[in-house]
């Protein structure tokens, strides 16, 4: 898998970078819209991540250039500006996806992925672990033969823990990817507790709740 | 004691108007009857000159007595008499049987080397008359001009000060957060008025300057906090994921990204309160309340284990013209404050009933002044997890739409009221 980041803030950028790099992509990032304009003239890539606001240029405008010669990149934009008119502005230019700073690298993994999935029908459309498997399309949760009944936020939360397995996600990230903006007049993240309690129960009955593990206080990790 | 300028104004004239023509009055009355006393003096004079020269050119052989017209007598030394000085006197008329006031005069002159006293009588009734009539037309004359005066005044002053009433009205209507220039007409045909309409132009020009670069202040601030906020939280993630994480180190990093967190949960709250106040939510549609009501109770109670009870009277038909975004905060700020303001095993009560949306929970009373509940970053010492803008919310939200709200404390409830029309 080939991603270019297109951000300004190089400790950002960097961020970024380790963890898609750890997450076995081909990452490359660069920090300016020439670099940035280069690349995708030079290359083709599975997904561009692109700040918008650059230093020396408008991110949309690369959409342009993207569209206007029909490259199939994927795009996820990033932008500090949490407005609506950004965000139609860049969908309706060919973005595929939107997401406002700050972001839980987590939940941009999670984009990232599922964009992937959806243009290219690439990688299955099954997330397993040990022998959990989740069934995108189906929405099927099974462990080893046994399928198992969750709910949707419960499904969510699952889905989510598997496309960043092997990685510890924090209460707050979980927290956002649930409930959006829901999450931010919550006095605690005991939601989430009780959301990963009854998942684990669940899990359980079914001999696969050795998967989900609590990282102190932090969050939660699913790994073999 | 304030009243309003054209009563005042009335008043003033009223009063003081009435004060001059009374002391004005007077003074006419003296005078009028210093000349007409004039007057008299003079014709008693001519009298007696006439019948003198009638009595010398007859050598005496005149009628030496006519009542209430002259007097002849040989002068005896009556000395009590004063000679040369107007009196008054009361003459009884035999054949009209009446007793009538008269003016006499009465002079010493010789004739063939013999005093003699004439005396000359002019009636003072006519002149008494005279001077009642005039005095009358005289005061009638005065009220007429102080009706006039009053009513002239008041119209004028009407007239006058009109530019400063249209003024007035609009710095009334005058809302800063709109931010809209109040639009004065520079000329009113009145000097005064136009400095007073240039210098308030001038005056809210500069209040809204200053407001729009402080809400422009706070909306790129929080946008340029955006990316360090993020850089930080990127950080921590990929420091939560070290293998040689130890627990001590992760409780810091817990506590670290719950810090964060309440910053960047602050900062588009912030964000989200200066896009409010920078009408960035144009689009409306016709909302039904009791339904956004019921979606964020039921989300709520999904996230809450230990909800309080819940009481609910909804009436299903209130419905409002509104950004739809913008009402679902105002609802789930309200009910929030509701369920982390509440006490252990506490109760919440819910009332929609025409368009009126009562929110009330268990609690203990307020630790800040009430007045002072809905001002950002106002919050009880401790409630320390959040972030002190909810209320504020929901006031800025209040603001746009000009709905009532209205917060009471009664018996250990809290009450919160929205009227939405």
């Amino acid at each position: 898998m080939k991603l270019l980041v297109v951000e300004d803030e190089s400790s950002l950028l960097q961020s970024i970078s380790e963890y898609f790099t750890q997450e076995d992509f081909l990452c490359e990032g660069v920090l300016t819209y020439k670099e940035a304009l280069n690349k995708i003239e030079a290359f083709d890539y599975d997904c561009i991540v692109l700040d918008i606001n650059l230093p020396d240029g408008n991110g949309l405008k690369l959409l342009q250039y993207l569209r206007q010669y029909k490259k199939e990149d994927g795009v996820i934009i990033i932008s500090a500006r949490n407005s609506l008119d950004d965000k139609i502005a860049g969908l309706d230019l060919g973005a595929d996806d939107y997401i406002t700073k700050p972001f839980h690298l987590s939940e941009l993994n999670a984009r990232v992925k599922a964009l992937i999935r959806r243009k290219y029908a690439q990688g299955a459309n099954v997330l397993e672990l040990g022998n959990l498997q989740l069934d995108l399309v189906s929405r099927n949760v099974t462990c080893g033969e046994q399928k198992i009944a969750l709910t949707k936020n419960e499904y969510d939360l699952l889905a989510y823990l598997l496309n960043n397995k092997n990685r510890v996600v924090s209460k707050q990230a979980i927290a956002e990817h649930i409930y959006g903006d829901q999450s931010d007049n919550m006095p605690s993240f005991d939601f989430v507790y009780s959301q990963i309690k009854n998942l684990k129960k669940k899990l359980k009955e079914k001999g696969c709740d050795e998967l989900v593990q609590t990282v102190y206080g932090l969050g939660y990790k699913l790994s073999l | 004691m304030s009243e309003p300028l054209l009563q005042k104004n009335t008043r003033i004239l009223l009063i003081w108007l009435a004060i001059v023509l009374l002391i004005c009055s007077f003074l006419f009355y003296v005078v009028l009857l210093l000349h007409t006393h004039h007057m008299q003096e003079k014709q008693l004079l001519l009298k007696q000159q006439n019948v003198w020269d009638a009595f010398i050119e007859k050598s005496g052989n005149i009628e030496r007595h006519i009542t209430a017209e002259y007097d002849i007598v040989e002068s005896a030394a009556d000395k009590t008499i004063k000679l040369d000085e107007p009196r008054d006197t009361l003459l009884h008329l035999a054949n009209r049987k009446k007793t009538l006031p008269f003016e006499m005069l009465t002079k010493n002159l010789q004739w063939n080397g013999r005093p003699y006293h004439i005396t000359t009588y002019i009636s003072s009734t006519e002149v008494s008359h005279l001077i009642a009539k005039v005095f009358i037309t005289e005061a009638m004359i005065l009220i007429l001009l102080l009706l006039v005066i009053v009513i002239l005044n008041r119209r004028s002053s009407g007239l006058l000060w009109k530019p400063f009433f249209s003024t007035m009205k609009k710095i009334k209507e005058y809302d800063i957060t709109r931010n809209k220039p109040l639009d004065l007409p520079t000329e009113t045909g009145t000097t005064e008025f136009n400095e007073l309409n240039n210098a308030i132009a001038d005056l809210t020009s500069n209040a809204n300057t200053a407001y729009y670069n402080q809400k422009q202040f706070v909306e790129n601030a929080s946008h340029e906090m955006q990316t360090p906020l993020a850089i930080i939280r990127s950080k921590l993630e990929l420091l939560i994921n070290q293998p040689d994480l130890t627990e001590k180190a992760a409780y810091m990093l817990g506590d670290i990204t719950e810090a964060n967190d309440r910053l960047s949960q602050m900062n588009r709250t912030l964000l989200l309160l200066a896009k409010i106040e920078n009408n960035q939510f144009p689009d409306t549609e016709e909302i039904k309340i009791s339904q956004i009501l019921k979606q964020t109770l039921d989300n709520f109670k999904r996230h809450y284990d230990e909800f309080p009870v819940l009481i609910m009277n909804i009436e299903d038909n209130a419905l409002i013209n509104a950004n739809r975004s913008l009402i679902e905060i105002l609802i789930s700020n309200l009910l929030n404050n509701a369920i982390i303001h509440n006490q252990e095993k506490g109760k919440i009560n819910i009332t929609l009933q025409s368009s009126q949306l009562i929110i009330e929970n268990t609690g203990l009373p307020l630790v800040i002044n009430p007045e002072e509940l809905f001002e950002r970053f106002k919050k009880s010492s401790y409630q320390n997890k959040t972030t002190g803008l909810g209320l504020a919310l929901v006031k800025q939200i209040c603001q746009l739409y000009h709905y009532g709200l209205v917060y009471e404390y009664e018996n250990g409830w809290h009450r919160l009221k929205v009227n939405f029309s």
